[in-house]
């Protein structure tokens, strides 16, 4: 009986180490797509933020120009400080939506029904997201004319005609789309939490509120991690939404890090400048993720 | 362990350098290779109108028959996507036959790089045949060539809504400035808006039409630098704009809706527009000269000699030493006669460069035979004729200008400090 | 879990939550249903007329998304099952199998997500074009796999990280080789996440424009995207009421995976936890 049990025991042992032995092979497909695919063009990028480069002729070598140029543009700070909204606001309201809906509709008997609504604006496409919008959000439009019918104020705002209301809206509008994604994570998470410490806490008595607080919210942390660390990268990069509804206008009221980046090489043909906020933007974005990160998963990997 | 670790850093750093020598290699069109010359019997069109694409379609169907060579539009919906795909293709094998541009900077950007085939001896050809008017030459033109050709022509007119005009009592169209603005206060006074104004891409549209109507040799000062934004005749355009947008004469910049669909529902009763907007009237069954029709635009300044009339062309081009040159050029020499013209206008309801080409829509079709004579001057639409940096900062500032109008001098001084910069660079 | 779960007050604000955010796709629906010269931005909330089916079929032909239906479909669900199945095999090798170094590993593959997609456009156009990738179905299935693994492989890190040790020790003991483990404890015990990583990115897929755009040119490559938005041309698109029931339209699909997918997500708990 001992022996077979030593040869097992030593056989795991042995099989553990192999196991930490054949780990690269396992990440290494991840490891090689991402690679190729995403950094090889991000460090070409890195090598024109310190050129002059139209897209045309060959880039010239310019040294820190490029980043010289963008700390001294007057309209930096405005940039920042709508990309700073931008992350706040993303990294609060869909989140904190998510886990209310997730947690309303889990164990619900019509949970799955219930979420959908949430799912929905998800899965349309941005093309009608991006025109629906824009006709709720316009002078006299559809919420225009929901205020006006209740006999609210506001009904005649330009919602999207200034600053900073204009960056609320559309952060508004990200929300409506993104609360069901986290939603849809966070039943993910509930779902992994086991049934008998939360039974056990429920027989002590504990329900509602003080049932999450105490036994839901913790073990939600590997999936919180995720949402957050998600919203803020997607903060960040946001894109699409605020060019199809203002393209950074009026003026440059709801220009963002991201809006910069784009027109200084898309609509200016500045590849150089629009290279160096665009690695500016990584940088801050890596940063922010990786604080995050590095401080939420660091009991994560000694499980 | 660390073994594998080692294997697999390697191989990524030796595929990483190859890949990165694939994708950054290249300079400029001096690096690119003399194709051989290959007769095809079909052509890749590229262009960043989508929307024309069964126009496209249609013309190719016609090009085939006519002259045994067909077109296949690539169509790409977002222009700038579509500007940094052309502007990188001519590096790869991918560099377009054939594809749609745009004159002023653009195109002299890629003629300094020699990346856009040269067209002299067809506009020779085209002018002396009356296919070209010669009065658009000097926009396809660099040192003494010609580059591309023309793809079309639209000329900037005021569109209104006939049932509009009637209910205001509004019979004839007005003929001189104050006559217009006449028009305009009795379309106000029948609870329509008269002007349409947008705050996103078209911001500059009146600023053009004031300032071309008012001075074109200060307009045309300005396009090439030898004016200054805050020269006094444009701070009084500004304040004659502000004046009008005070008064109520314009629509909501804001509102997302479809200018099309602004006139046809007669939330406003003019708009100033080029001629290819007939083809988006069209699309919601509007139909010329019952639902809509249009005026030229007069001059705010009578004592101008001829009338400004605002016009935006688009060239066609094709890359230096493509592989198809001779196929190209039969198919180009095909685009601007008289019948290929005459199929290209009628596939959009809009007027073609080409003034024998026979259009259908007989409003367009006199307009087309007019411009071409004495009492027009032609002035190049001010997003093309001015140069990209300037226009972005400008399309800025006047967008919050229509927003909400204030004092135009510290947005003008914007603009020119943008100015200032570009042309510095230039000398 | 049990029925004071379904309370009166839970099921309230669901509910009025669900109506509120159902108002745009509301506004989606009436509108496209309108008729092309129907349409009137004051009345947006008012239904008028049924026109739906014929706007669907005028997008569907002005916009020509027949063409771009196989490859769409291909690259939406072939590209996600890699992703999935890589950025699994990644999260197990952090996690379960304890790589080396391994919070450096994950910070590199979720690192390709911080890159904004604008700027890696020009540069990977230029390597497809020159490595022959340019306009081809496995260049695309290759780049949609490429930015879908990032987060692939945060969702399943942290879920593996949920997952008892003992049950990889248990597995070592019973004589399990590392990839059958893989296969057939860790992947069925993922489902909810697999599924969760595979509807999202799918839709994420589908709905891409930019890459098809740059990366494609020919109807048999291009996904649907870039042939939808060809109908919000300012220089002669179509009628506001079309534009919305292709958009519509296109969404159909994801909608219906959402759908289907949700017996994913109405399961109690997951098994092996303890």
């Amino acid at each position: 009986m001992e022996r077979p049990t030593a040869t097992r025991k030593a056989g795991a042992k042995q099989s553990a180490r192999t196991g930490a032995r054949a780990a690269p092979l396992f990440g290494l497909p991840a490891a090689a797509v991402v690679a190729l695919l995403l950094y090889l063009p991000f460090l070409w990028t890195t090598y024109v933020s310190f050129t002059d480069y139209n897209g045309l002729a060959s880039p010239v070598w310019s040294g820190l120009t490029n980043y010289k140029a963008m700390f001294s543009d007057p309209d930096l700070v405005g940039a920042l400080t709508n990309t700073l909204l931008w992350v706040v606001g993303l990294v609060t309201l869909p989140v904190v939506l998510g886990l209310l809906v997730a947690v309303l509709t889990y164990g619900h008997k019509w949970g799955t029904w219930l979420r959908l609504p949430f799912l929905l604006p998800y899965a349309i496409s941005g093309v009608a997201v991006g025109v629906i919008w824009g006709f709720v959000l316009q002078p006299d439009g559809a919420l225009g004319q929901v205020l006006g019918f209740l006999g609210l104020p506001g009904a005649h705002t330009g919602w999207l005609q200034a600053g900073p209301g204009n960056t609320l809206m559309m952060i508004v509008a990200v929300t409506w789309q993104a609360a069901g994604v986290n939603a849809l994570l966070f039943v993910v998470g509930l779902q992994s939490i086991p049934a008998e410490p939360l039974e056990a806490a429920r027989l002590d008595g504990a329900e509602g509120f003080k049932l999450f607080l105490h036994q839901l919210w913790p073990q939600l942390r590997p999936i919180t991690t995720v949402v957050i660390g998600l919203s803020i990268v997607g903060s960040l990069k946001t894109f699409d939404v605020v060019w199809v509804m203002t393209q950074g206008g009026p003026g440059t009221s709801s220009e963002t890090l991201a809006l910069s980046m784009y027109k200084e090489t898309f609509v200016l043909n500045d590849y150089g400048q629009g290279a160096a906020i665009a690695l500016f933007l990584s940088l801050v974005t890596f940063a922010a993720s990786i604080l995050y990160l590095r401080y939420q998963l660091s009991d994560g990997d000694a499980r | 362990m660390q073994r594998i670790n080692r294997k697999a850093l390697t191989a990524l750093a030796v595929a990483g350098a190859l890949a990165l020598s694939a994708c950054g290699g290249g300079g400029g069109g001096t690096g690119v290779a003399k194709g051989d010359d290959k007769p095809v019997d079909s052509l890749k069109f590229y262009n960043d109108k989508g929307g024309w694409k069964d126009a496209f379609t249609q013309v190719g169907a016609a090009s085939k028959k006519d002259v045994g060579v067909g077109m296949e539009p690539v169509g790409y919906s977002d222009s700038n996507t579509y500007t940094a795909f052309i502007r990188s293709s001519f590096r790869t094998k991918e560099k377009a036959d054939l594809f749609s541009w745009h004159t002023g900077k653009e195109l002299q950007d890629l003629v300094d790089q020699k990346l856009v085939a040269e067209t002299t001896d067809q506009w020779t050809k085209a002018v002396a045949d009356g296919n070209i008017p010669a009065q658009l030459k000097q926009y396809f033109t660099y040192g003494d060539k010609q580059y591309c050709v023309p793809l079309n022509a639209g000329y900037w007119v005021m569109y209104y809504n006939k049932a509009v005009f009637k209910k205001a009592g509004v019979t004839q169209a007005p003929k001189t400035w104050p006559e217009l603005l006449a028009v305009a206060d009795k379309v106000k006074a029948a609870g329509v808006k008269p002007f349409y104004q947008t705050n996103i891409l078209f911001s500059f549209v009146w600023f053009e039409t004031l300032l071309a109507g008012k001075d074109p040799d200060l307009y045309d000062a300005l396009a090439t630098g030898k004016a200054k934004y805050t020269d006094p005749g444009v701070v009084e355009v500004m304040n004659e704009w502000k004046k009008m947008i005070d008064a109520g004469y314009f629509s909501d910049p804001g509102s997302k809706t479809e200018p099309q669909a602004q006139l046809k529902n007669g939330d406003v009763a003019m708009i100033n527009f080029g001629t290819w907007f007939s083809g988006n009237l069209n699309t919601l069954k509007m139909k010329a000269g019952a639902d809509y029709d249009f005026f030229v635009i007069p001059n705010v300044n009578a004592s101008l000699p001829k009338t400004s009339m605002i016009f935006e062309t688009g060239p066609v081009c094709s890359a230096a030493q493509s592989d198809h040159a001779s196929t190209v050029k039969k198919w180009t020499d095909w685009w601007v006669t008289p019948q290929a013209q005459t199929a290209w206008a009628n596939s959009r309801g809009d007027l073609s460069f080409n003034p024998k080409a026979e259009v259908k829509d007989p409003g367009l079709a006199s307009l087309n035979k007019d411009v071409g004579g004495d009492g027009y001057r032609l002035i190049n639409r001010w997003f093309e004729a001015t140069p990209v940096p300037v226009a972005n900062k400008a399309l800025e500032v006047f967008g919050a200008f229509v927003t909400k109008p204030g004092d135009p001098m510290p947005g003008l001084q914007k603009i020119q400090a943008e100015a200032d910069a570009y042309w510095a660079k230039q000398k | 879990m049990n029925k004071s779960s379904s309370g009166p007050i839970r099921t309230a604000i669901l509910v009025v939550l669900g109506l509120i955010w159902l108002a745009p796709v509301y506004l989606l629906i009436v509108n496209a249903s309108k008729s092309i010269d129907g349409y009137d931005a004051k009345t947006v909330w008012k239904p008028a007329g049924f026109s739906l089916f014929t706007n669907f079929g005028d997008a569907w032909s002005k916009a020509s998304l027949g063409d771009t239906l196989v490859a769409t479909t291909l690259y939406s669900v072939v590209a996600p099952v890699l992703a999935v199945l890589i950025g699994a095999a990644a999260g197990y090798a952090i996690v379960v199998l304890k790589l080396r170094r391994g919070f450096l590993w994950f910070v590199f593959i979720f690192g390709g997500t911080i890159f904004p997609l604008q700027m890696v456009l020009m540069p990977l156009f230029s390597g497809y074009a020159n490595s022959g990738l340019y306009d081809t179905r496995v260049g695309m299935i290759i780049v949609y796999t490429a930015i879908s693994v990032p987060f692939s492989a945060f969702v399943m890190r942290n879920f593996f990280t949920g997952i008892a040790r003992s049950v990889f020790e248990a597995a070592i003991v019973d004589g399990g080789g590392l990839f059958r483990i893989f296969r057939s404890i860790y992947l069925p015990m993922a489902g909810s996440a697999l599924a969760a990583i595979f509807i999202l990115q799918a839709t994420f897929v589908w709905n891409d424009l930019l890459l098809g755009l740059t990366l494609s040119q020919s109807e048999s490559v291009r996904p649907i995207m870039p042939a939808l938005t060809g109908l919000q041309s300012t220089y002669g698109g179509a009628a506001l009421p079309t534009v919305l029931a292709g958009g519509l339209l296109v969404s159909l699909p994801t909608v219906i995976l959402f759908l289907a997918a949700q017996r994913f997500f109405s399961r109690g708990l997951a098994l092996g936890q303890f």
